[in-house]
């Protein structure tokens, strides 16, 4: 933690208050939006303000792959599944379940409590480090855990085959 | 880092209620999925704070976070072709009527 705090960095700390705030609302829509479209458009302010919090974490690498994959592929798995499916246009579909009240203070309960510790709990002193540079990363990325990274890309071949499998038409 | 870890960790905390909430009571199977979305990437927001503020020399968090998404891929991936799959049979991917395993 440095000392002084100039300008720049109380811009940036006042940007991040908006980006965490723009993030939350995203979420809030994905989560309570009638419109599935408009879900799905909330979500992706939510994945990129993400991303946004993983540059203020130094975490460049991570915000790129945030964008290419949430924001680029997962979304538009998404959006072409709410236009297969969804009557995205019919108010009067009902967004929420009857638990409507019931998930609320579920998540009520879940994040005031966690607020609540996040703010109490002991946390050990935060360590003066540099980030993790890139080539350290790939370097960990295929030394140490290349097992998992290979286990991943099988997984994800299953995947592939799993979802073409499931959702081909059925031969008649 | 410029930002408390607490504040970071508050809005992580906020994604996964919000998740939770989208789990619990959206009617939509897509909409539910969403919200899966959103609690994988609170989870993964809260790994990387800590693993700034605690010092990653060597990337290790961020490793992880990226295996998680990998895996996240993977399963939005599946859950939407069974989506898509039941849309096909029963018109319908409410998941209110999505009963036939209820006696």
């Amino acid at each position: 933690m440095l000392e002084t705090i100039g300008p720049l960095e109380s811009a940036a700390k006042a940007a991040f208050y908006v980006v965490a705030a723009g993030t939350l609302a995203g979420a809030w829509a994905a989560v309570s939006a009638r419109n599935l479209f408009r879900a799905a458009l909330g979500l992706a302010v939510a994945l990129f303000g993400v991303a946004i919090l993983y540059l203020f974490l130094e975490a460049e690498f991570l915000a790129v792959v945030q964008i290419l994959v949430y924001v680029g592929a997962i979304l538009t798995l998404l959006v072409f599944g709410v236009m297969l499916t969804a009557r995205i246009a019919d108010p009067s579909v009902p967004r929420w379940n009857g638990q409507a009240w019931g998930g609320l203070a579920v998540a009520a309960v879940l994040g005031l409590g966690l607020a609540h510790l996040l703010f109490h709990a002991p946390w050990l002193a935060p360590v003066d480090a540099a980030p993790a540079a890139l080539p350290e990363l790939g370097k960990t990325l295929l030394s140490t855990y290349l097992l998992p990274f290979e286990v991943l890309s099988l997984l994800l071949l299953g995947a592939l085959v799993g979802a073409v499998f499931i959702a081909r038409k059925d031969p008649e | 880092m410029i930002i408390p870890l607490s504040h970071m960790l508050v809005v992580s905390a906020g994604l996964f209620a919000l998740g939770i909430f989208g789990a619990l009571t959206r009617r939509n199977a897509i909409g539910i999925l969403m919200a899966i979305e959103l609690i994988l990437n609170s989870a993964n927001l809260n790994l990387i704070a800590f693993g700034r503020a605690r010092g990653d020399v060597g990337g290790e968090t961020q490793v992880v976070a990226l295996i998680v998404i990998g895996i996240a891929a993977a399963g939005a991936v599946v859950g939407l072709a069974l989506v898509l799959a039941i849309f096909r049979h029963r018109q319908t991917i409410s998941a209110d009527e999505i009963k036939l395993l209820k006696g």
